[in-house]
């Protein structure tokens, strides 16, 4: 997980004021690191060694448009079914 | 006024180096950060010892440094703004302490301020483009540090108290580069669309570097006129090498993506993210951090074979949920989601906009869900009564995520076969005093044992606790037809939304809710920013 990676924020309030700067300097730098887009070691390279290049066929497959189902049996519908049931039962007592 | 000495040597390189125009070499010796040669370090005892004052500077610069005329094609010269450079340049090793990083940063920002005039020059400017490359890289590791240091630039606020509108180091190190960047894309060396020559060749270096200070300092709206300026003036990115492409598609879909036109992010970042080789991992790392949400606000969701990319991780596991939330309209996955990971998504400044603006895709696919579950097709096949969704079931369907979300505990069917017996009373009693069990009369829901959680508004379904009403539901709606997300229409009177076309399309529900990803990508084509020539 992504959070177990990153330090969190210091804690202020249990912390010695100096470590408690040395920590949130620590913590910015890692940050920093982590967020920044850093600069590529080489300047160009052939578009032969890229996806681009490659097309659709090998970047057609790394997202799904169509993932509308009608598939109603999973636990959320059968919760939502559930209840539906239950307030049109109590209506017509 | 003949004087040897090492200044004089190295100013006398730098002159031949202008005459033969070896842009090159004059960066090579025009450097501005250690680790340096030893000679640097003599060269500013040397400029200590003789040259504390700037007449003797400037007298050294007119005997050495001459501007020349009448010279043929092939050779170079100087020019008072290169001149002006030199002696800046020499001042600079003469003064600089690089243990006062604050003072080595005003020093250096002045140096690349006249960097910027000398590569000003219309004829003989261009020979410095490589210096400024440099001098800028210098400049904004240099800003990017002390960006880190804010036990240093507190003190520069201190200095600086009273003034209003005050600008960061890296604000302001971003408008002296800014300035470079404009002085490139307005060479007239080569036509717009023709491959670039001269200062041109510099436009995405500069543009780059400036947004990557601007995006530290979280000053991105700054970035609107640079872009602005590009689309107006700058040649075809594709004619530039492939790390200055990458580098600019990845600001330039970051910049879109920050002002909600997801469309326009998606293209750059999906751009950014196949031209960048599988071993750049880090990089490709950084793009799908921004790419994956981006695509996910379209309705493009990734699938297993990206998610399971060794760049994609860990964030697959972060976004995946929010996928299954946008398939299943289910807000409970998709407000656990959000607080799991609160702090990773408010660093990379994706929470607000996964918060609010993935809230229509939850409500569609919620209204289609709640669809499925209730309508009953006419029994009659030539039936001409189109298909609806009752108000009043989404309505009860959204009370019932809202109670979820407040904590409510669903049914245990499991208590009810066993107890057959036992009377609804007591089960009542019970479940309100253990917080779990049958729900209540109305509701497969029991009132959670501490009272219902006391939501953040972004927590509820409408605003907090507001309980969700019919009014509330028919706006949610009315909006989503607005949008476009639902097909069909509002019939107020009978509490109903009515859906169009499903003879056409096959089936009512492929009718009423379309495609997202077709509706999200309806007449965007063209990306400011983006020239593609």
């Amino acid at each position: 997980m992504a959070s177990a990676s990153t330090p969190k924020p210091a804690d202020k309030s249990t912390n010695e004021p100096k470590h408690d700067q040395q920590a949130a300097q620590k913590s910015a730098a890692a940050l920093e690191e982590d967020d920044e887009f850093e600069d590529f070691p080489v300047e160009d390279w052939p578009a032969e060694e890229t996806e681009a290049a490659k097309g659709d066929g090998t970047t057609g497959h790394l997202w799904e448009e169509s993932w509308d189902d009608a598939d109603t049996t999973d636990d959320f519908s059968t919760q939502l079914r559930d209840e539906l049931k239950k307030v049109d039962a109590s209506k017509k007592r | 006024m003949a004087q040897s000495g090492l200044t004089v040597q190295f100013v006398t390189s730098i002159r031949d180096f202008l005459k033969n125009l070896d842009g090159d070499k004059l960066r090579s010796w025009l450097v501005v950060e250690p680790p340096v040669p030893d000679q640097y370090q003599n060269l500013a005892q040397e400029l200590k010892q003789k040259h504390c004052h700037s007449a003797s500077l400037d007298k050294l610069l007119e005997h050495y440094l001459p501007e020349e005329y009448d010279l043929p094609e092939d050779q170079g010269t100087a020019w008072p703004g290169f001149v002006t450079f030199m002696k800046d340049f020499l001042e600079y090793w003469r003064d600089v302490d690089f243990d006062d990083l604050l003072g080595a940063h005003q020093r250096l920002t002045a140096l690349t301020n006249s960097c910027t005039t000398a590569l000003n020059h219309p004829t003989h400017g261009t020979i410095m483009l490589q210096t400024s490359i440099s001098l800028c890289a210098s400049l904004s590791k240099l800003s990017m540090t002390l960006n880190k240091r804010p036990d240093l630039t507190k003190k520069l606020r201190a200095l600086d108290a009273g003034e209003e509108d005050q600008k960061s180091v890296v604000e302001n190190t971003a408008e002296v580069i800014q300035k470079i960047f404009t002085t490139c894309l307005t060479d007239r060396s080569s036509q717009r669309f023709a491959k670039p020559e001269g200062k041109k060749v510099g436009v995405y270096i500069f543009a780059n570097v400036t947004l990557k200070l601007l995006f530290a300092c979280r000053r991105t709206h700054l970035a609107k006129q640079l872009f602005t300026n590009i689309t107006a003036k700058s040649p075809p990115l594709s004619l530039y090498p492939a790390a200055q492409r990458v580098t600019y598609l990845y600001y330039l879909g970051r910049f879109h993506f920050i002002n909600n036109h997801f469309t326009r992010a998606a293209q750059c970042l999906q751009e950014a993210y196949i031209q960048t080789p599988p071993s750049f991992q880090k990089h490709r790392k950084q793009i799908l951090t921004y790419l994956i949400p981006c695509n996910l606000l379209l309705g493009r969701l990734p699938s297993q074979a990206l998610l399971q990319r060794p760049e994609a991780q860990p964030m697959a596991e972060i976004f995946t949920p929010f996928a299954q939330a946008i398939r299943t309209g289910n807000y409970l996955i998709f407000q656990h989601a959000l607080e799991s990971h609160e702090i990773w998504l408010f660093r990379k400044g994706l929470l607000l906009t996964l918060t609010f603006r993935l809230r229509p895709l939850l409500w569609r696919a919620f209204s289609r869900r709640t669809f499925l579950l209730t309508y009953v097709a006419p029994s009659d096949a030539d039936s001409r009564k189109a298909a609806t969704l009752e108000l009043s079931h989404l309505v009860k369907t959204a009370q019932y995520i809202q109670k979820r979300l407040e904590g409510y505990v669903p049914a245990q069917p499991a208590l009810k076969i066993r107890q057959p017996h036992i009377n609804s009373m007591f089960l009542k009693a019970v479940s309100n005093s253990v917080g779990s069990g049958t729900g209540t009369d109305d509701s497969t829901l029991a009132p959670p044992p501490g009272g219902p959680k006391l939501l953040r508004p972004n927590e509820g379904l409408v605003w907090g606790n507001m309980p969700v009403t019919t009014e509330h539901v028919e706006s949610v709606v009315a909006s989503l037809i607005a949008q476009g997300l639902l097909h069909g229409f509002l019939a107020h009177s009978q509490g109903r939304f009515a859906i169009m076309g499903a003879k056409q399309k096959g089936s009512a529900v492929a009718a009423g809710w379309p495609s997202v990803v077709e509706v999200m990508e309806r007449g965007e084509d063209k990306v400011p920013g983006w020239v593609k020539g």
